[in-house]
C-alpha cells in the first residue's frame, strides 16, 4: 500500500473510534426519524386498540386534493400552513442576511485594531438566554408594554390606545427572529470576507476599478459562500420554530413547527398525521441543504 | 406508554355504546344522565395500607391558579388544600400545567403520568376508556356524601367512582360594556362581529370553540356535543371565518386573557365566572358584563381523577378531601365565583350576594336548558381535528 | 497599501460605523429594558417607573421552584457537556485516522443534527420513548441534548486536532513513543483549550435549550428555560423573571468577557513560548 521508501507519518486516531458516537447518533437520531417515517405511513400508531396497517391515508390528507387559486389557499389546511410558514421563513432569512451583510462588511473592512472587540460586542447578546430575549420583546411590544406606554407618556397617542400591529402579528414574529439571528448570520459572512486576499482588491484597483466595481466583481462574489451559510443558519431553525410564534405571535402567525407540536403534544393529538408533517419538514430541509451546496460541509476541501 | 389489549379495547367500545345511549336521554335531563352508566361490573375498590408508608410526593396536573393553599404557587387566600399542606407539608406537591382537557388527555395518552389530575366531566369517560386512571375509595373521603348526587354520579362508571367533582361554572362571552353596543351583545354571534375585529379573543380550547360554533351554524347543530360530519364542516367554516377577528387565541386565563382584557387590548372574550369576577373587581362592574347569550351559556363541572399506577393513593385521597370539604368549598365560591359540588354550601355563605344571584351560584338547578351542560363527546377526535385545522387554515 | 485601494472610503466607513452603532442599540435595547424594569416597583413593565426596589431579586433568589429549575438544568447541562465532549473527542480521533470505514457517511451523520429541525428531534425522541415503554425523564432529555451537541463538539475539537498532527508526528517519531503515550503526553495537553471550549459550549447549549425539553420534560419538573416559558404566562411572576433575566445577562456577559480575556492571554503565552 505504502510506496516503498516513503513512510507516511503515523496518525493519531484509529478509525474505529468513530463507532461509539456514530452508533449513538444512529440510535437517537436516525432510528427515531425512521420511527417517525413508520408512523407517517401508519405502520405504527399510538392509538389504543387500533391495528397498524400500512396506509398513505395521512399523506393524502396533507397533499391538497384541490389547489384553489393560490398555493396557500388549498383544501388542505396544514399544507397551507406549510406554504405560508415556509414563505415567511424565507423572507425572514433573507431580511436577516441583508441586515447582517453591512455589519460583516464593516467588521471585515472598516475596523482594524479593535476588530475582535467590536465583533464580541455584537455576539455577546447571543450568549444570553434565547427565551429571555424573546420575553424582553414581549415586555416591550405588548399592549401595555414599554413601547406603548412610552407613546402614551409622550402624548404621541391617546392613553389606553395601543398600536395594534406591534404584537401578535408577523411583524413581531419576524422582528424577534431577525433580532435573534443577525449576529449569528454576520459571523460566517465576516469570516468569508476576511479570507479574501487583499491583493485581489489591489489588483482590481490597479486595473482601474472603482470601489463599487471592486465590490461587485471581487468582494461580493467571494463573500457569497458566507452569505449562503448564514442564510441557511437562519433558515433551518426557523422552519421548525414554534416558541417565538407562541410567545409573540397570534392566530394569523401559526407556523409549521407549531402545527407539529400541536399534533404531538397539543390540543389535537394525532401522532400519525403529525409524523407526516415532521417527515415532510425533514425532507424539505434536506432538499434545501442539498441546494445550498457545500457551504456547510464539515470537511474543507484540501 | 401502556397499550391496551384487544379486550380492553372492546370493553372501551362497549363504554362508548353506553355513552351514546346516554346522549339520547341526557339532552333532556340535564345533569342526571351519567349515573345511568353505573353497570354492575366493577367491585368497589379498597386501598389498604398506611398513609405514612407511602411516598409523600404527589404530581398533580392542575389548572394554574388552583394549586393547594399553603404552597408557593398560592399567595392569595385559597383554602382548598390547606388541610393537606398542614398535615403533610407543601414540599411534596409538584404541579404541572393542566393546559386544557384535550391537551392533558393527549399528554397522558402519550405516556405522561400524574398522581392527580383536574379534568372536567365531559372527559371522564375518555380517561377511563383509555385506562389512564384509578377509581377512588369513597369511604376515604369524609365529605363525599355531602356532594350533590347529580354531580357525583357523573364520575361513577362501571360501579366505580373515578371522578370527584369540585367546581362548576359557565362558559360564556365576557365583554366591555363601555365599548360594545348593547344591541350587539345578545348572543355568541358577538364573537363573530366584524365591527370588533382585533378586539376579540377565542379560547384555544380544543373542542370548546367547536361546540360554540355549533350553536351558531345555519341551521344550528342538533346536538353541539355530538355534531355530525356535515355539522362539523359548517362549524369549521364558521370558525375559519371568525379567525381573523381574534387578537390572539388565549391559552391561559391568568397569563394572556385577563391581562389583555384589563389593558383594553381585547374587549370580547370567551370566559368563565372567575374571569368575570377578577375583571369586574379590577375594572368595575359597570364596565364589564358576563353575557347570558340568546343561544344559552355553556356549563361545566370539573373535579379530580387519580392517575393510573399512583404510588400514593392515600395521599391523593387526603388531597381531594382537602378540596371538597365544606370550608374549602365555601371559599371556592367566594374566591372564584364558581359553584361548588358540596351541597352544604348555603347561599348564606356566599359573601357577594349580587354576584351569586347573577351567576346562579349555589343553585345547581341552574344547569337546566337553555344552558348547555358539557358532556362526553363520542367523536372527540373529530372535534380536535376541526380545531387543529382552523388554527392551521 | 494606499488608501484608495481600501475597500471602504471615509464616508463609507462612517456610514457603516453608524449602522453598526444602530445595530448595537437594537441588540442591547431589550437587555437594557429587562435590567431597568427588574428594579421597577410595579408588576407591570410599563412607563412611567413606579419606584426603585430590589425586592424582585430577593423574591427570585428565594423561589424554590426557580432554584430547583436551575439545579435541574445545571445537572442536565453538565451531563450533556461531559458526554457530548467525550463523544466529540472519540469522533475527532476517529475521523483523523487515515482509514475510516464509510468516511463520507459517518461525517454526514456527525453533523446531521445541525440540519434536522429541533422539533423533529424532539418528536422522534418522544416516539422512541413511547416505543421502549418509558415516559419522559430528565435522563432522556440529557440524552436528547447530547444528540444536538455532538456536531458542535466535533467542529470544535477536530480542527484543533488537525493543526496538531504535523508537529505531533515529528515529536512521536523522534521520541519513538507509542500512540497512547504520545496522546497522553503531547496531544492531550495541547487539546485542553479545545476540550474546555467544547465543555463550555455543551453546557451553554443545554442550559438554554427549550424546544426538545418541552417534549421530554417529565410532568411537574422544569428546566430553567421551561421555568421562564411558564413564568412568561403568569403576569404576577414577570417582575421576578426580569430579575432572574438580569442576573443571567450579567453573568453571561461577564463569562463572555472573561473567556475572551482568557483566550487572549493563552494565545499570547503560546506565541511567547513559540518565540522562546
Amino acid at each position: 500500500m505504502t510506496p516503498a521508501g516513503r513512510r507516511l507519518p503515523p496518525r493519531l486516531g484509529q478509525g474505529w473510534l468513530v463507532a461509539p458516537p456514530a452508533a449513538y447518533l444512529f440510535a437517537l437520531l436516525i432510528f427515531p426519524i425512521v420511527l417517525i417515517g413508520l408512523y407517517s405511513v401508519f405502520l405504527r400508531t399510538n392509538l389504543t386498540g387500533v391495528v397498524a396497517v400500512f396506509s398513505f391515508q395521512d399523506w393524502g390528507r396533507f397533499f391538497p386534493a384541490s389547489w384553489g387559486e393560490l398555493p396557500w389557499r388549498t383544501s388542505s389546511p396544514f399544507w397551507n400552513t406549510f406554504v405560508r410558514s415556509m414563505g415567511v421563513t424565507v423572507v425572514i432569512a433573507l431580511a436577516t442576511t441583508a441586515l447582517a451583510y453591512p455589519l460583516a462588511y464593516f467588521l471585515a473592512f472598516g475596523t482594524r485594531r479593535r476588530r475582535s472587540l467590536l465583533l464580541l460586542v455584537v455576539l455577546a447578546p447571543f450568549f444570553t438566554s434565547f427565551l429571555l430575549r424573546v420575553l424582553a420583546w414581549q415586555v416591550m411590544l405588548r399592549a401595555n408594554g414599554v413601547f406603548n406606554s412610552a407613546l402614551w407618556e409622550l402624548h404621541l397617542r391617546p392613553h389606553g390606545e395601543p398600536v395594534s400591529w406591534l404584537i401578535n402579528t408577523w411583524f413581531s414574529v419576524g422582528l424577534v427572529l431577525a433580532y435573534a439571528w443577525v449576529p449569528f448570520v454576520a459571523l460566517p459572512i465576516f469570516v468569508s470576507m476576511e479570507r479574501i486576499d487583499r491583493r485581489l482588491l489591489e489588483a482590481a484597483h490597479d486595473l482601474g476599478a472603482g470601489r463599487l466595481t471592486a465590490f461587485r466583481k471581487v468582494t461580493f462574489p467571494l463573500s457569497l459562500p458566507g452569505v449562503v451559510a448564514g442564510f441557511v443558519f437562519v433558515l433551518i431553525p426557523t422552519t421548525g420554530e414554534f416558541v417565538t410564534p407562541q410567545l409573540v405571535g397570534g392566530p394569523g402567525t401559526y407556523m409549521f413547527g407549531q402545527a407539529i407540536q400541536d399534533l404531538f403534544v397539543g390540543t389535537a393529538s394525532d401522532w400519525n398525521y403529525g409524523a407526516v408533517l415532521a417527515v415532510w419538514l425533514t425532507v424539505v430541509v434536506g432538499l434545501l441543504m442539498a441546494l445550498s451546496g457545500r457551504a456547510l460541509t464539515m470537511d474543507p476541501r484540501r | 406508554m401502556e397499550r391496551l389489549d384487544r379486550r380492553d379495547f372492546l370493553r372501551g367500545m362497549a363504554g362508548l355504546g353506553g355513552a351514546a345511549l346516554l346522549t339520547g336521554c341526557g339532552a333532556e335531563s340535564g345533569l342526571k344522565a351519567a349515573g345511568a352508566s353505573t353497570g354492575a361490573t366493577g367491585r368497589p375498590v379498597h386501598y389498604p395500607g398506611q398513609v405514612g408508608a407511602e411516598p409523600d410526593h404527589l404530581v398533580i396536573a392542575e389548572w394554574p391558579g388552583y394549586e393547594a393553599g399553603g404552597t408557593k404557587a398560592q399567595t392569595y387566600g385559597l383554602t382548598a388544600g390547606r388541610a393537606y399542606t398542614r398535615r403533610f407539608g407543601a414540599s411534596g406537591l409538584t404541579y404541572a400545567d393542566y393546559g386544557n382537557d384535550d391537551k392533558n388527555l393527549n399528554k397522558m395518552r402519550a405516556g405522561e403520568r400524574f398522581d392527580l389530575l383536574h379534568p372536567c366531566v365531559d372527559y371522564v369517560q375518555d380517561y377511563v376508556d383509555a385506562g389512564l386512571v384509578e377509581p377512588f375509595e369513597t369511604d376515604l373521603l369524609p365529605s363525599f356524601d355531602r356532594l350533590y348526587p347529580q354531580f357525583a354520579d357523573r364520575g361513577s362508571l362501571n360501579g366505580r367512582q373515578y371522578w370527584i367533582p369540585w367546581d362548576w361554572g359557565f362558559g360564556s362571552v365576557m365583554y366591555r360594556k363601555d365599548k360594545v353596543a348593547e344591541a350587539d351583545a345578545r348572543g355568541w354571534e358577538l364573537m363573530w362581529n366584524e365591527r370588533y375585529a382585533g378586539k376579540i379573543s377565542m379560547w384555544d380550547g380544543g373542542s370548546t370553540p367547536v361546540m360554540v360554533a355549533g350553536l351558531l351554524t345555519d341551521p344550528p347543530a342538533q346536538d353541539i356535543f355530538h355534531q355530525t360530519s356535515d355539522e362539523l364542516e359548517r362549524s369549521r367554516q364558521l370558525l375559519i371565518q371568525q379567525k381573523p377577528l381574534n387578537k390572539f387565541y388565549w391559552t391561559s386565563e391568568y397569563g394572556d386573557m385577563q391581562p389583555a382584557f384589563k389593558s383594553g387590548d381585547i374587549w370580547i372574550t370567551y370566559a368563565w365566572p372567575a374571569d368575570y369576577k377578577a375583571m369586574g373587581d379590577a375594572l368595575g362592574y359597570d364596565k364589564v358584563a358576563y353575557m347570558t347569550p340568546s343561544q344559552g351559556k355553556l356549563a361545566w363541572v370539573c373535579g379530580f381523577m387519580m392517575g393510573k399506577g399512583t404510588q400514593s393513593p392515600l395521599h391523593a385521597h387526603a388531597y381531594v378531601e382537602s378540596f371538597i370539604s365544606l370550608a374549602a368549598s365555601a371559599n371556592l365560591v367566594n374566591l372564584f365565583a364558581y359553584g361548588s359540588s358540596n351541597a352544604s354550601v348555603t347561599p348564606a355563605m356566599v359573601k357577594d350576594g349580587r354576584l351569586a344571584r347573577e351567576l346562579d351560584i349555589g343553585n345547581p338547578e341552574a344547569f337546566g336548558p337553555p344552558v348547555h351542560v358539557e358532556r362526553h363527546i363520542p367523536n372527540r377526535a373529530e372535534y380536535q381535528e376541526v380545531w387543529a385545522e382552523v388554527k392551521a387554515s | 497599501m494606499s488608501s484608495a485601494t481600501e475597500p471602504l472610503g471615509r464616508a463609507g466607513r462612517a456610514s457603516l460605523g453608524g449602522y453598526y452603532a444602530l445595530l448595537v442599540v437594537f441588540l442591547y435595547a431589550p437587555l437594557v429594558v429587562i435590567v431597568a424594569f427588574s428594579f421597577d416597583d410595579s408588576t407591570i413593565a410599563a412607563l412611567p417607573f413606579s419606584g426603585f426596589t430590589t425586592r424582585w431579586y430577593r423574591a427570585a433568589l428565594h423561589d424554590p421552584t426557580l432554584l430547583d429549575a436551575v439545579r435541574l438544568s445545571a445537572l442536565i447541562a453538565a451531563t450533556n457537556a461531559v458526554a457530548a465532549t467525550a463523544l466529540g473527542v472519540l469522533a475527532s480521533l476517529g475521523l483523523s485516522a487515515r482509514r475510516v470505514l464509510l468516511r463520507p457517511a459517518v461525517t454526514a451523520l456527525l453533523v446531521l443534527p445541525l440540519v434536522v429541525p429541533a422539533v423533529v428531534v424532539g418528536v422522534g425522541l418522544l416516539i422512541l420513548l413511547d416505543e421502549v415503554g418509558s415516559g419522559p425523564s430528565a435522563g432522556a432529555l440529557a440524552a436528547g441534548h447530547v444528540v444536538i451537541t455532538v456536531p458542535y463538539t466535533v467542529l470544535i475539537i477536530l480542527p484543533r486536532l488537525r493543526t496538531l498532527e504535523a508537529s505531533l508526528t515529528e515529536a512521536a517519531r523522534d521520541l519513538g513513543a507509542n500512540q497512547v503515550v504520545a496522546f497522553w503526553a503531547i496531544t492531550r495537553p495541547l487539546m485542553t483549550p479545545a476540550i474546555v471550549s467544547s465543555l463550555i459550549v455543551g453546557f451553554t447549549l443545554s442550559f438554554d435549550e427549550y424546544a426538545i425539553a418541552s417534549f421530554l420534560i417529565p410532568p411537574g419538573e422544569r428546566t430553567f428555560p421551561i421555568f421562564i416559558y411558564e413564568g412568561s404566562k403568569v403576569p404576577q411572576q414577570r417582575p421576578e423573571l426580569l430579575a432572574v433575566a438580569s442576573l443571567v445577562i450579567a453573568l453571561s456577559l461577564l463569562l463572555v468577557v472573561a473567556a475572551e480575556v482568557g483566550r487572549g492571554r493563552y494565545e499570547r503565552r503560546q506565541v511567547a513560548a513559540g518565540a522562546g
